[in-house]
């Protein structure tokens, strides 16, 4: 007989080779998943609950709602009054936060190890009673659309809000994650109730404790806490994959500011697809410090550019590689574009050798292991993985990156970097 | 004269197998003859000793999995490396090559000082660092603080790498600083990195120390890019890091804005109740070190509102003087200072930063009982005393980016020319 009748392990290994730390999975009766990280590297604990509820799952005419409500939940719940949360926070010598996605919304906590368990009174609160007094609604719209105004403002986040709109037009990845004033002034409390009520249920949620624990004792915090809540959340809609991308280069243009930046963006395969992995080692082919493909030419050698970044985002449904960069005052725009393109192209058709690939393998596992020192980073990384993934996509993820070769790198860059198949160019540039 | 002898601080941290080195020279921006000549020199540490080029230095530093990095910033030059902990001796021997056999050849110190001149000219672009700067330039002129880090592009392309190599040479001087952290055996590490530092002593002469800051006028508006933000600062001088009250003035910056999420009296008041902003904080010792810190109350907000926000600070900060603070609200601040000092100790990287500032301004922010009880000493009397002491209402300086374009900025503008 289980010591814990309500509570199902589920199969998961005991540690991860890509983060420290000792590792148990469970879940409790009403759905709710939790992991349990226990690495005592200093005395704190970081708890992270991950709603399976983004920007993708707003519903049409709501834009906005999914952000909206994260900031509702610091606006009152039942036990906490409006402003409360962050006062309790403070009392304790912690700190909160919470982040939107298109995929998911995380709320966070980090607390001395002896007094860590309050995060789950608050979370439970606001899981099961959240008030959505009607002025508070209105007056965090208006905190909101300063909010959009302050993103407006910023070139550089103007420019990747318009792109990102160009690159998934017609999915709701091309959705603004703030949404837009006309969609927020017709969301008011009853729609957050509803989006709250379809999806904030520990059926729902992921739940990673991490840090100076023992996981025995946190495991019962949880279930005295959180496990008397009921199920119920709405199916979420699964896996869709956009429609409709670009099918050439597309380009967009903004005059903003007195410095050309460029952004341009191209689909790339979703997160756990095994493609991903290699796109990653050709990120950092391009862009991985001061050695890299892009980096070296449009920076080092030949100076057209101040700065030059690759990304890939991680995503459920499709992800984005991106390339950034602002160009030197008096190199002509049209001069850095055509380079860029033609360093893309030259990725094909020189593929690195081993010694550039064993550089870059060392250069993601530095990045790997120097953006996990902190519990804070390795709890949010593990609720990401079981939200969107399953907790083997972490080591998973790391091994097949270090073990791509050049073969693999070939063929990704000829799936995916080929901006004339389909990509948006995003200028903006100065005004006069 | 000769150099003082270099400080070295080292601590085993368990936790990732990684190694921090930090070295650092103790001069800067604040006492660079040409402006922008301490952030072009540090960075050019990075571009080629007497050993390797630029593209050597990186690749074998990437070869490793390592992150070099050189700057310059207002009270120093120097290095960071943060390497796999097998390779600690390499990264001593490296840090000790590029802080003393840099050669600053003509062409990188070129790009060096191009490219810090196009990233001036970038974060001039952005609406609220332009404003930023005006309102530091605003408290600070004439001490160099007044300006940014970069200088002027002016001043940015003159610079030669005679500039770059007289400053490293000065700020020798100054003194270093160096720290390693992370999975090491500590005696080892200091016995290296003894070696590597110690030389022959230079003849050489510090800098002078900067003007004193002085300020300007005390309202400012400036015209921004944005496209319907405006951004508020609000403040004037306080003091610097080794000041007496500086724990005090900790508490009081919590008290008003600067604690765990909305918490503070300026964010509740200006975002929580009023819904004027997104962004709206306060802090008390914003930027204070070898200088004096400022009092700073930031908002952003759209031009309509911005006076209600501008009335809304003040009032705050005049309410803090004059009623005094809460004993909740010291038990509240003082349990969040005391809460975040083991987020500051978590990894190698934090630790080698923590010992580099307790030796820069002598004071053992790396102890933790220290700091505990520094805190557990401050009472009401004493936080209410320091506010009175450092906090003056009367003396507030304004500065408001205000979209270039907009009806607001135009009738203040009308404004103004009415008054003159």
């Amino acid at each position: 007989m289980s010591r814990r009748p309500h509570v199902a392990a589920l199969e998961a290994p005991a540690s991860l080779k890509s983060l420290p730390g000792r590792l148990r999975l469970e879940q409790l009766e009403n759905g709710l998943s939790v992991c349990l990280l226990a690495n005592p590297q200093a005395p704190i604990v970081t708890t992270t609950l991950c709603y399976r509820a983004g920007t993708r799952d707003e519903p049409p005419g709501h834009g906005g709602a999914a952000h909206f409500l994260e900031h509702m939940m610091f606006k009152g719940s039942a036990r906490f009054g409006p402003g409360e949360i962050d006062r309790l926070t403070q009392a304790l010598g912690g700190s909160n936060n919470a982040f939107t996605s298109h995929d998911a919304t995380v709320y966070y906590f980090n607390f001395a190890a002896d007094r860590w368990t309050e995060a789950l009174a608050i979370e439970a609160d606001r899981m099961a009673n959240l008030t959505l007094d009607a002025e508070h609604v209105g007056s965090e719209r208006q905190v909101i659309l300063e909010e959009i105004a302050m993103y407006e403002s910023e070139p550089w986040d103007a420019l990747e809000m318009a792109v990102h709109e160009r690159l998934f037009a017609g999915h709701s990845y091309g959705r603004q994650v703030l949404g837009s004033r006309d969609e927020l002034l017709a969301t008011g409390p009853e729609d957050l109730r509803g989006f709250h009520r379809r999806f904030y249920r520990p059926d729902n949620a992921v739940l990673v404790v991490a840090g100076d624990i023992g996981d025995d004792e946190a495991l019962a915090a949880v279930e005295r806490t959180l496990g008397s809540l009921p199920a119920g959340a709405e199916p979420r809609r699964g896996f869709t994959p956009p429609v409709t991308l670009p099918a050439s280069l597309e380009r967009l243009e903004r005059r903003k500011g007195e410095v050309a930046r460029l952004l341009l963006a191209l689909p790339a395969p979703h997160g756990s697809h095994p493609d991903h992995a290699p796109m990653r080692l050709a990120v950092t082919v391009l862009g991985g410090g001061r050695t890299s493909r892009l980096q070296h030419a449009l920076v080092e050698d030949e100076q057209l550019c101040v700065w030059v970044t690759a990304d890939l985002s991680e995503s459920m449904d499709a992800s984005m590689m991106t390339i950034a960069a602002e160009v030197v005052p008096g190199v002509e725009p049209a001069r850095v574009e055509a380079r860029l393109l033609e360093l893309l192209e030259d990725l094909r058709r020189r593929p690195p050798g081993e010694e550039e690939l064993e550089r870059c393998r060392r250069i993601a596992a530095a990045d790997w292991v120097f953006g996990h020192e902190k519990v804070h980073q390795q709890a949010l990384s593990v609720g990401m993985a079981l939200t969107l993934f399953d907790l083997e996509h972490l080591d998973l993820h790391l091994e097949r990156l270090l073990a791509a070769g050049s073969g693999h790198l070939l063929e990704v860059a000829d799936r995916y970097l080929r901006p004339e198949r389909g990509a948006v160019m995003g200028w903006s540039l100065p005004k006069s | 004269m000769s150099p003082p002898p270099p400080i070295v601080r080292v601590r085993r941290v368990e936790g990732a197998p990684v190694v921090a080195v930090r070295l650092w020279l103790q001069a800067g921006g604040r006492q660079e003859p040409i402006s922008g000549q301490a952030l072009v020199t540090g960075r050019m540490l990075t571009e080629g000793t007497r050993r390797r080029d630029w593209r050597r230095i990186a690749e074998e530093a990437e070869g490793k999995g390592m992150i070099l990095q050189s700057s310059g910033n207002f009270e120093s030059i120097g290095l960071s490396i943060d390497a796999l902990a097998q390779d600690w001796e390499l990264a001593l021997e490296w840090a000790a090559e590029l802080l003393l056999e840099s050669t600053f050849p003509e062409d990188r110190c070129a790009w060096i000082a191009r490219q810090a001149a196009a990233e001036l000219e970038s974060l001039t672009d952005q609406p609220e660092m332009k404003t930023a700067w005006a309102f530091l330039e605003q408290l600070y002129a004439p001490h160099p603080r007044s300006r940014p880090l970069h200088g002027s592009r002016e001043s940015l392309l003159g610079l030669t790498p005679a500039d770059c190599a007289g400053f490293l040479r000065r700020a020798r001087a100054h003194g270093a600083l160096a720290a390693v952290t992370g999975v090491i055996d500590e005696d080892a590490v200091g016995e290296r990195l003894l070696q590597l530092l110690g030389g022959p002593p230079v003849d050489v002469e510090r800098y002078p120390e900067p003007a004193a800051p002085a300020g300007l006028s005390e309202r400012r508006v400036v015209a921004t890019e944005a496209e319907d933000q405006a951004h508020l600062y609000a403040g004037h001088l306080t003091v610097p890091r080794q000041d007496p009250d500086y724990a005090a003035l900790e508490v009081l910056a919590v008290i008003l804005g600067s604690g765990a999420g909305l918490t503070g009296r300026i964010p509740a008041r200006i975002r929580e109740k009023e819904g004027l902003a997104y962004t709206a904080y306060a802090q008390t010792v914003a930027g204070s070190g070898l200088d004096r810190g400022r009092l700073v109350a930031y908002v952003g907000t759209s031009p309509a509102t911005v006076e209600q926000a501008e009335r809304g600070v003040a009032e705050e900060i005049a309410r803090l003087v004059e009623n005094g603070v809460e004993d909740a609200e010291l038990e509240e601040a003082r349990a969040y200072l005391l809460g975040r000092e083991p987020f500051r100790r978590e990894t190698a990287r934090q630790w080698a930063d923590l010992l580099i500032e307790a030796e820069e301004y002598g004071i053992p922010v790396d102890d933790f009982a220290h700091r505990k009880a520094e805190l557990e000493a401050l009472d009401r009397a004493a936080v209410e005393h320091a506010a009175r002491r450092h906090i003056f209402p009367d003396e507030l300086r304004f500065t408001v980016g205000m979209p270039g374009q907009s009806e607001a900025l135009r009738n203040r503008q009308i404004s103004v020319e009415a008054n003159t």
